[in-house]
């Protein structure tokens, strides 16, 4: 049958439907389906999920207009709605801390609003309103840039399921507060956050990102929790706290998480894994961790070294593994307490699953090199090593390459790749 | 009869279809049947509303999309994106229609969510005049009504 003959039916597709395809459009397209005829005069009103940016500023103007677009459109679009909200997402450079948005967020407050995500400009920072503590349906929040200071008589959000602050100024007890109760949390997100010691109570976590400076991270009651993901700057305040330190930091960090399987670790992760390595008690295997990804680590620093192999002897299932040296060390090193590795190397314990290993950054001073034998010889079904060394390192990748051909493999299908970069 | 782990579906105008039960059940409806009425699973599945072209249709996305759930690695996401691009592609307007309503009540969310996208992408970014003669829209509106429209919504457009 010919289009032409069946005529308008996309008109009359049920409610339902038409909602779910105005939501996959920018909001201003949606919107624009008003003009279309009679029937669809009204059919974006009902849509439950509005997200807003910049572009839905006409960009013809300048910047003071193109604020006050965007509050116009937003208010205007608000006054016009019926119905339920569940989504309301704001990123925009152009609004900075405003009235508008205190009452955009009361009046949410109203209409149930399950996902709320606002990013605004930077300058003056955004003070979250006391209605926000209100949302008791919210499932998902989302906060750049602002200042959040819950009420004394916050009770938590009951279902919040994802969070994720960045940049956002609350007193060290709050947070803590706030992600104990929310007793569903699932997703946690922290990024630059200064000094901050954290200690986490969240049984249901199951994702956790961490970024910025952490004096001291304890995951206290974490037994969910299936994928860590922590960059950690280190300032040398902190660097001094942690000589001073006298806990063992892995156990803080990788005590309570049974269940872990996927850990990435960035900048000073590991530094501050190998804080305590020594005084360490934890001993538990980590049976689901597949993906070890471990960056900057300094090959230099025995206890760097000692943590690294600490949480990889411990996982037993692990499949993949990356590590990145500091790409700063010198190569000509005078190591000592290489015995490690022959120590390490005659030992009897395999990586039953390890196939694919990727090292980079390589310089190839005498721990670096150490730990790749100590992996060949320990990886019975490796299938795939790639070495990258660093770009600074020029003179000694002979020497690298000379000692790798040497290496025993316990595995015959392993192939070792060693990546120059095109010069 | 379908043999043990196949079920037979059958189109409204009666043409049957013997599937595997992991192809049928990415069909929520479907699922909570057989759930429900063990007797489902044995005998035959009338599917109401939807002919056969639609159905077959159907069953073809299910099944890529079920073996690509059974194991990643035959299947890679990037396969699955093709498959999906080149399969609403392939559609004219009438069995968009028909697959729309078919995926929204047999409760097949990812193809309900993929057809959707595809509706909003010939929607995107074009000017009223071209929406309404790619959906054969019938502009019913007064030029007054017209007029007040323009006149009420300029922070819109």
């Amino acid at each position: 049958m010919d289009d032409d003959l069946r005529g308008d039916l996309i008109s009359d597709l049920p409610q339902s439907i038409i909602e779910t395809i105005l939501t996959k459009l920018p909001i201003k397209d949606a919107i624009r389906t008003s003009t279309l005829s009679r029937k669809w005069r009204y059919k974006w009103t009902t849509i439950t999920d509005l997200v807003f940016n910049d572009k839905c500023a006409s960009s013809y103007y300048d910047r003071p207009n193109s604020e006050n677009n965007l509050v116009n459109f937003i208010t205007h679009l608000l006054f016009l709605h019926d119905g339920p909200i569940h989504k309301f997402a704001l990123s925009t450079s152009f609004l900075q801390s405003s009235p508008d948005i205190d009452q955009w967020l009361l009046f949410l407050s109203r209409k149930g609003t399950k996902e709320l995500s606002i990013e605004l400009g930077e300058g003056e920072w955004f003070r979250a309103p006391s209605c926000l503590f209100m949302y008791s349906k919210l499932t998902h929040l989302e906060l750049v840039r602002c200042e959040l200071d819950p009420p004394p008589h916050f009770k938590g959000f009951l279902c919040l399921k994802y969070l994720n602050l960045q940049q956002v100024l609350m007193p060290p007890d709050d947070i803590e507060n706030l992600i104990s109760s929310c007793p569903l949390l699932e997703s946690l997100t922290l990024s630059y956050f200064d000094s901050l010691e954290l200690t986490l109570c969240a049984p249901n976590l199951k994702y956790l990102s961490l970024e910025g400076e952490f004096l001291d991270i304890c995951l206290e009651n974490t037994p969910r929790l299936a994928t860590v993901s922590v960059a950690m700057y280190m300032t040398d305040d902190i660097a001094e706290h942690f000589e001073h330190s006298s806990s063992c930091n892995i156990d803080k960090f990788l005590g309570g998480v049974p269940c872990l399987e996927r850990l990435v670790g960035q900048i000073y992760f590991t530094k501050y894994l190998s804080v305590g390595m020594d005084r360490g008690i934890n001993r538990i295997k980590y049976d689901r961790l597949k993906i070890v990804e471990l960056y900057q680590v300094n090959f230099e620093d025995l206890n760097e070294v000692l943590a690294v192999l600490h949480v990889i002897v411990s996982s037993p299932n692990l499949k993949e593994l990356q590590i990145s040296g500091s790409s700063n060390t010198s190569a000509a090193l005078l190591a000592s307490d290489l015995g490690i590795w022959e120590k390490e190397c005659s030992k009897d314990y395999m990586f039953d699953q390890l196939k694919t290993v990727k090292i980079t950054e390589v310089s190839g001073i005498l721990h670096e090199m150490g730990f790749i034998k100590f992996l060949l010889v320990h990886s019975p079904v490796l299938k795939e090593m790639t070495i990258i060394p660093s770009a600074y390192v020029t003179d000694g990748r002979l020497n690298m390459l000379v000692n790798l051909v040497r290496y025993r493999r316990a595995s015959a299908q392993a192939e070792v790749i060693f990546v120059q970069e095109q010069l | 009869m379908a043999s043990k782990g196949n079920l037979t579906l059958k189109s409204c105008n009666g043409k049957e279809f013997i599937v595997e039960e992991k192809v049928a059940v990415m069909s929520t409806t479907i699922k909570n049947m057989v759930d429900v009425d063990d007797s489902f699973a044995q005998g035959v599945i009338p599917i109401i509303g939807v002919d056969g072209k639609i159905l077959a249709k159907l069953i073809e996305y299910c099944k890529e999309h079920a073996e690509a759930d059974e194991d990643e690695e035959v299947k890679s996401e990037e396969y699955l994106k093709k498959f999906d691009e080149k399969f609403v592609d392939e559609l004219n307007l009438n069995d968009l229609y028909d697959l729309l309503k078919a995926s929204n009540y047999l409760e097949i969310t990812k193809l309900l969510n993929l057809l959707c996208q595809k509706v909003a992408s010939m929607i995107k970014g074009k000017k009223p005049e071209e929406i309404r003669r790619i959906f054969n829209i019938k502009n019913d509106f007064t030029p007054e009504e017209e007029e007040e429209i323009n006149r009420q919504n300029p922070w819109a457009f």
